[in-house]
């Protein structure tokens, strides 16, 4: 359960070190102290456990101005878990007042899937508030859940047979990763079964403290896969894999009948590249004639391999050439639905990896998360941002053409 | 709004002055553990010199207490604004200003991320040796200020042997240039290291030049594992005596690899007492000769084993793990207070022993982790708990150390400083004449006693 109480004795973990400044992009661009892991901790502790501090607006805005990136705990060699302590202390200061767009994202978008009419009205709503429409994400014509759904067959020898868990991104943005991660998973031997009725993994609610909402979205998931037959849950986002790798069972109480299944989904869930990569691929693609950088997602941290994944995966193809960036794990900025509420913070973030990236000259941009995709993209003129595995689904079909 | 806040905001403008208590209350503390609560009244975040000289010269005429402060990685306490007023966070004046290739020479302003700097002059094939363990955050000004060093200390010396110039904004608000880009000066007093060291009381280090050296091409990292923590000691003095100096020479105990093997991608044997971490570095024919000269005195004083680490993304998952030790500790205790007691190298075996018996008597878990190479331990005190009785038992070890260390011919302080945690001890290290001439250096800097007053002496300021 992510209570403050519970997090009481950790908070105390942290050595004061202040090597959290190195990796918070928050940090970096203003230069605030108290912006630091660090010292939301301190002031977490003061005001909501010692209460030696009143909760006031900018404690709140303090909290919210948190991309709940996991670079400060990736950093900590304390192991405090930064993210957690500030998503209880916003369930405890309560919801944060939430701006049109957004609150709509939230409330409807997210737990409702396959309403039609919502899309018509998301992009009124874009209208409405003046806001640039490359700046907000545009939804995909059909979602992915009208094109896939059901078992789709291995193509040749089946090697085993995988869940998919489909993420609101590859839904409702970008079906093209949904339906990439279809065909290579079969491809490769790998029967998919996409249980119908799937909702959002929880990790927006969740960020925003909404630990109830969080829950229900958490127990209507579990309650649909049966994983005693299935050899893996396959995710495409790094975060929906960060959240049931490392959320779920924190989302449910200590008691509750379904920490079993919570555990199980944690113990078989793997990101698509990371999946592919660690099996191997019974059927090689050929070549790749592309030239591409790897923007490496915050949400990495559940998974010492799926950084690699993609690297590996690609980048010894013929006729590709991978350029890393100078620093690869650099956030974009979007961080979830932060990027609607903070938009001139996050788009001084996005400055600097768009200025990396421009440097680079690549033709293409690849990463595992949907928002970063979304986000990078509508500030790129000259370079496409996709997902590694649509890069690996085009490298088999330059094989059936040649 | 306060009149103080009103006037910094006219005079650096508002986006540059914090002020409400929750933003304040992050300038209260540095790296120390334990937390303080006496808040600035208010923090500048000035990006430019003539913005420091300004909110300096109004903080000089207002009399009032100016702390400056750089990442606040410190462990003394230095940067933590006992008697309030104004603190002045540095981080925003970062910029990389020149690498003199021709002159082999660098200017940073105050500042710059010391790793950022690293990496800048590494492209370029040069060398900044100075690596205080936390690199990824500290600034060149704060190295400075209290002249940081690090594991390769024991070779290339520390930030004092690098510095050869220094822009400072002095307690008045005016502002000099000290030294230059030569690397000799015979001109009057040597300002440039005075302020080296001066923990941010004599002024507000701005820009600081220093000298660069070229970049090894190679260097090899080597793991010594050892039966018992005199003989590790023992080999540290050996190994200097014979000049196979290591570019780096790390001392740690058992528990320190313990907690560092969560850490890195291969973990080390645990079977030794002590290790030492070494690195050597020059032409791949010296490495190769020093790496030799170090496995034949381990075998000769019968090491347990000696690892040499060809992988490179292994050797630097070891040091990045070092460098990672005081947080990594803290998963196991709940308090850890680290010292800096340094001692001629020689000294090294008898200090390793008097740490050991001060522990054993005094009933409380030491720690060992240092840059033995260069004679500076850091003894780190461990509380399972966190009580007065386990509070008075820790001072009580860090008393004993310390005595023990001057004894031995040592110091209380290699490279963290003086700050507030270690003021009660300066005066059993420096006669009363030294302190007294230091104060009165001290009033001729700052008459008024408001540059980071109550650091370095008990009482504080210039009084
Ligand atoms: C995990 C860890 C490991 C460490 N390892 C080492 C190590 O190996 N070696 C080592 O030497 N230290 C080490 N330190 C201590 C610390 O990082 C150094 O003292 C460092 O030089 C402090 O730099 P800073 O920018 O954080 O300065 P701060 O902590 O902000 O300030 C330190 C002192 O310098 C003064 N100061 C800061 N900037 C200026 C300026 N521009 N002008 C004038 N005065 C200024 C402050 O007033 C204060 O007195 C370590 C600290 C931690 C937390
Ligand atoms: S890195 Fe971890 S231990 Fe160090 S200051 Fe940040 S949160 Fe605390
Ligand atoms: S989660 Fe990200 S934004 Fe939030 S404190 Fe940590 S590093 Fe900074």
């Amino acid at each position: 359960m992510l209570k403050l109480e519970n997090y009481e004795a950790i908070i105390n973990k942290c050595s004061h070190c202040g090597y959290c400044q190195a990796t918070c992009p928050v940090y970096l661009e203003d230069m605030l102290e108290s912006h630091v892991a660090r010292n939301r901790l301190n002031l977490i502790n003061q005001v909501l456990i010692l209460k030696t501090m009143p909760s006031t607006p900018r404690f709140r805005e303090i909290l919210d101005r948190c991309l709940l990136c996991t670079n400060c705990t990736q950093t900590c060699s304390s192991k405090v878990p930064v993210d957690e302590i500030i998503i209880a202390a916003r369930a405890e200061t309560g919801k944060s007042t939430l701006g049109g767009l957004k609150s709509f994202v939230m409330s409807k978008m997210l737990q409702q899937r396959g309403l039609t009419g919502l899309m018509g009205k998301a992009g009124s709503l874009v209208q409405k508030m003046g806001v640039a429409a490359r700046e907000m994400p545009q939804l995909a014509s059909k979602p992915f859940s009208q094109i896939y759904s059901g078992t789709i067959p291995a193509q040749g020898e089946q090697r085993g047979r995988v869940a998919y868990f489909v993420g609101c991104g590859t839904n409702f943005l970008y079906p093209d990763t949904g339906i990439a991660t279809v065909q290579v998973l079969t491809r490769n031997g790998w029967e998919v079964v996409i249980p119908a009725g799937q909702v959002c993994c929880g990790i927006p609610a969740m960020a925003e403290g909404d630990l109830a909402a969080a829950r229900e979205m958490v127990a209507t998931n579990l309650n649909l896969f049966d994983l005693d037959n299935v050899d893996a849950v396959i995710t495409d986002c790094t975060s929906c894999g960060m959240m049931i790798k490392e959320k779920f069972s924190k989302m449910l109480n200590p008691e509750d009948p379904l920490q079993e299944k919570a555990q199980a989904w944690a113990g078989k869930i793997y990101e698509i590249t990371d999946f592919l990569q660690q099996q191997g691929l019974s059927d090689r693609p050929a070549s790749l004639y592309a030239s591409f950088t790897y923007h490496v997602p915050c949400h990495r941290g559940w998974s010492p391999t799926v950084v690699d994944a993609p690297r590996e995966l690609l980048g010894n193809l013929p006729g590709a050439e991978l350029r890393e960036l100078p620093d690869p794990e650099k956030c974009c900025g979007a961080a979830g639905t932060f990027f609607m509420e903070h938009r001139d913070l996050s788009e001084r973030i996005r400055s600097h990896r768009v200025e990396q990236i421009e440097a680079s000259e690549v033709q293409t941009v690849i990463t595992q998360c949907p928002v970063c995709r979304f986000y990078l993209s509508a500030s790129l003129n000259s370079q496409q941002v996709t997902h590694p595995v649509i890069m690996l689904a085009q490298a088999y079909e330059n094989v059936s053409q040649e | 709004m306060s009149g103080l806040v009103k006037d910094l905001a006219r005079l650096i403008g508002d986006n540059n002055v914090l002020f409400q208590p929750e933003d304040l209350l992050a300038y209260a503390n540095d790296a120390t553990h334990y937390f303080r609560t006496q808040l600035p009244d208010a923090v500048v975040l000035p990006s430019s010199t003539q913005e420091i000289a300004r909110v300096q010269a109004y903080a000089y005429e207002h009399q009032i207490p100016v702390t400056p402060r750089g990442a606040g990685s410190g462990l003394s306490g230095g940067a933590t604004p006992v008697k309030g007023g104004i603190v002045v966070d540095t981080k925003r004046l970062n910029r990389i200003v020149e690498i003199d290739r021709a002159n082999m020479v660098a200017q940073v302003e105050g500042g710059a991320v010391l790793q950022n700097f690293h990496r800048a002059v590494e492209e370029r094939g040069l060398f900044y040796p100075p690596d205080p363990q936390s690199m990824s955050v500290c600034t060149l000004g704060g190295n400075v200020a209290t002249r940081a060093g690090g594991p390769r200390g024991v070779k290339y010396g520390t930030t004092g042997n690098y510095v050869t110039g220094l822009e400072v904004v002095l307690p008045d608000g005016s502002v000099i240039k000290t030294g230059g880009k030569f690397v000799k000066q015979s001109v009057g007093y040597d300002l440039t290291h005075l302020m080296t060291g001066s923990e941010g009381t004599l002024g507000i280090i701005t820009g600081v030049t220093v000298r660069l050296v070229p970049l090894p091409p190679a260097h090899r990292t080597v793991i010594v594992v050892c039966e018992t923590l005199d003989q590790a000691a023992e080999i540290v003095s050996e190994i200097i005596a014979r000049g196979a100096v290591p570019s780096m020479l790390e001392f740690l105990i058992k528990l320190a690899i313990t907690v560092m093997n969560n850490y890195v991608s291969q973990p080390l044997p645990t079977d030794g007492e002590a290790f030492l971490l070494m690195e050597m570095d020059g032409t791949p024919a010296q490495v190769e000769s020093d790496v030799q000269t170090i496995k034949e005195i381990c075998r000769d004083m019968k090491a347990q084993e000696v690892l040499e680490i060809l992988d490179e993304k292994a050797a630097q998952s070891y040091w990045n793990a070092r460098s990672n030790i005081y947080p990594l500790i803290m998963t196991i205790f709940n308090r850890c207070t680290s010292e800096d007691i340094t001692v001629p190298r020689s000294r090294i075996p008898d200090l390793v022993r008097a740490v050991q018996e001060i522990a054993a008597s005094v009933g409380i878990m030491i720690g060992l982790a240092g840059h033995a190479g260069d004679g500076n331990m850091h003894p780190t005190v461990l509380q399972t708990e966190i009580n007065d009785e386990m509070a008075a038992r820790a001072n009580k070890a860090i008393e004993l150390m310390i005595r023990r260390g001057l004894e031995l011919g040592g110091t209380i302080s290699g490279e963290h400083g003086i700050g507030i945690h270690k003021q009660e001890y300066l005066a059993w290290e420096l006669d009363q004449v030294q302190i007294e001439l230091m104060k009165r250096i001290k009033a001729a800097f700052d008459p008024r006693g408001i540059m980071n007053p109550g650091k370095i002496w008990v009482e504080g300021g210039a009084q």
